[in-house]
């Protein structure tokens, strides 16, 4: 496939995966809010998802009046026992291979996660590691940049960010980038030994070489700078495959993370969406303050997602 | 690739003989060995210490002591004090270690007014012979100086050794930063060291040398090895020195290598102003002469 190399591109190429393998089901954990209606009615018009609608049916036929929305086109099912309630049976649904996609509505997060993370019906995949992406397109750059974890992941060790790592790539092949560039993140591009996520991004550079994180290329340590700009990377004459051409950017915390998404978001031209990553199937997270259209987008990433694993 | 130990002894012959200051040399060993050297025209024996004493030994082995200079003080602690002073005033080139103790020795190299210190951290570097290799030179440190070095601490082990190497000719040696397997542990430290290492070579951090690691000893020496590990590297299989994560490991690489494959070594304390020669009793006449033809040579070129 064609690299995607922009958050349109990715819904148009949703669309197609649709067209072409027909149309992926959500499963909707309290699916009572009308602007989360909206976005998943777009994605049904778009043929890219269908979904299961779980939460108190009233309350989703009120939200569905006010998005406009008919109900007809998706399966409703009433939970009226609670948010926990509503979190295990959405999720249960993904598990029992009724539908493809564990989305989060409006209930809590505690309660949508301990859905995914339920030993009986939730969507644990062995020991892996879960971890969330924030998948970015910036003006006056070619290509999509991943980010993680800057949501999930609080302070991870060093086998956590292997795995972050595994998982982000994975997601990134998706988009259609075949042998993604990983840059370790951290404030210099130097290695400090007094400066730990240096010495992690060294490791990881290292396990990278030795098979031990397949699939891409990883480099680091880099600051920012240098990882996505080719120019500041030949003024460090930085000579590295990473060094201004990455696609991931693994971020050593999630406060570090968390402020350079946000920075990207309110201070750039940028299109941006998230997805959790490393469970059993695609987990959408989002937050009521997520537009509808990076709802969309998150929905479109996880079909895209969903598809790729199928492979 | 230099195939043998024997291209110190020549690169000693050439050019201006450097002077060895060996601070009491009592030891048969020692005295025996700075003879032999000076007779071979490796270095000018400067014996300092008592003598008397020295006469009387060289006597008992049937030493020559033709051509060697005298320094007479038969206090220890002065004449190793001498034999250092000597060396930072440039009247000699060169330290040995003789019948004194490696504390007092250091003690007197360390000393902030006259001693040899260059602002680096000293280390030990061994170069080996290994016949068994086609006969190819491997070094190894730290084995002798630096217990248990921390990630800066290597850096300086590796530095002092790329300095010795460029000046014995090997323009980008390829080192090969051990552990115990050649993949990245987050529990073994070693691993993660060799890791930062070579990053930092890559960074530029260090220079005039390809770092990699980590690797098992095998997969360092040996192409074979390599191959069958899939280890795509500059340095697997050709490495010029290992890296040791320890001194325990590092001695125990050595002491196999010097007594039980039948090579010769030579081995050096580098980080100085000058290179300071250290002999083990049980080494042989070889191992020693070599030992004192590296400390020569690194000399020459300070």
């Amino acid at each position: 496939m064609e690299q995607i190399r922009s958050l349109s591109q990715l819904l148009e190429y949703a669309k197609k995966i649709g067209a072409e393998k027909g149309p992926k089901k959500l499963s909707v954990a309290m699916a009572e809010d009308a602007g989360l209606l909206s976005a998943i009615e777009e994605a049904r018009v778009a043929g890219i998802a269908e979904a299961i609608l779980v939460g108190r049916k009233e309350k989703i036929e009120v939200a569905a009046k006010e998005a406009g929305v008919d109900l007809a086109n998706y399966e409703v099912v009433d939970e009226p026992r609670g948010e926990s309630a509503m979190a295990m049976t959405a999720v249960e649904k993904v598990s029992s291979g009724q539908a493809h996609i564990y989305m989060k509505g409006q209930l809590h997060t505690n309660h949508f996660l301990r859905g995914m993370l339920n030993k009986e019906v939730g969507l644990r995949k062995g020991k892996n590691t879960i971890s969330h992406c924030y998948f970015h397109s910036v003006e006056g750059y070619d290509r999509v940049f991943f980010v993680a974890d800057a949501a999930f992941n609080m302070y991870p060790d060093l086998p956590a960010k292997a795995n972050i790592l595994q998982n982000t790539v994975n997601f990134a092949r998706a988009f259609g980038v075949e042998e993604p560039k990983v840059a370790v993140l951290a404030a210099v591009e130097v290695v400090n030994p007094d400066m730990p996520c240096t010495i992690d991004a060294s490791a990881l550079t290292q396990m990278n070489r030795r098979g031990q994180i397949k699939n891409c290329v990883v480099d680091g340590p880099f600051a920012l700078d240098n990882a996505v700009s080719e120019e500041s990377a030949k003024t460090k004459g930085l000579v590295s495959p990473v060094a201004g051409k990455a696609d991931v950017l693994l971020v050593p915390d999630i406060e570090a993370g968390n402020m350079m998404v946000k920075a990207l978001v309110y201070f750039s031209k940028n299109e941006t969406a998230g997805l959790i990553l490393g469970a059993a199937a695609p987990v959408i997270l989002t937050s009521r303050a997520d537009s509808p259209r990076a709802k969309l987008l998150s929905i479109a990433a996880a079909v895209l997602l969903s598809s790729f694993e199928e492979k | 690739m230099m195939h043998n130990l024997d291209f110190l002894l020549e690169l000693c012959q050439t050019g201006r003989r450097m002077n060895l200051a060996v601070a009491c040399p009592y030891g048969d060993d020692v005295l025996g060995a700075v003879c032999e050297a000076h007779k071979r025209g490796l270095i000018n024996g400067i014996l300092v210490g008592d003598s008397e004493q020295i006469k009387k030994k060289a006597e008992a082995h049937g030493f020559d002591l033709k051509g060697l200079s005298f320094v007479d003080e038969k206090n220890d602690y002065a004449a190793t004090e001498k034999a250092v002073q000597m060396v930072s005033s440039k009247d000699a080139d060169l330290l040995m270690k003789g019948f004194v103790k490696t504390a007092v020795l250091l003690h007197a190299v360390l000393n902030k007014e006259w001693g040899l210190r260059a602002g680096s951290l000293l280390s030990h570097l061994f170069l080996f012979e290994i016949p068994l290799l086609d006969r190819r030179i491997l070094g190894i440190s730290d084995g002798g100086m630096n217990m248990y070095p921390d990630l800066n601490a290597k850096v300086g082990i590796i530095e002092n050794a790329v300095k010795c190497y460029h000046k014995i000719g090997v323009s980008n040696p390829l080192i090969a930063a051990l552990g115990a397997v050649e993949v990245v542990n987050p529990d073994m430290p070693a691993t993660l060291d060799a890791a930062a290492l070579t990053q930092m070579n890559r960074r530029g951090q260090i220079k005039g040398c390809t770092v990699d690691g980590p690797f098992a000893l095998d997969n360092a020496v040996s192409d074979e090895a390599a191959r069958i590990k899939n280890i795509d590297s500059p340095v697997a299989g050709k490495a010029d020195m290992l890296l040791v994560p320890s001194i325990e490991a590092g001695n125990m690489i050595g002491k196999v290598l010097l007594y039980m494959t039948g090579g010769r070594g030579a081995g050096v304390i580098l980080g100085a102003k000058k290179p300071i020669v250290l002999t083990s009793r049980f080494d042989s006449m070889e191992t020693k002469l070599l030992s004192i033809a590296l400390g020569a040579v690194v000399a020459s070129k300070e």
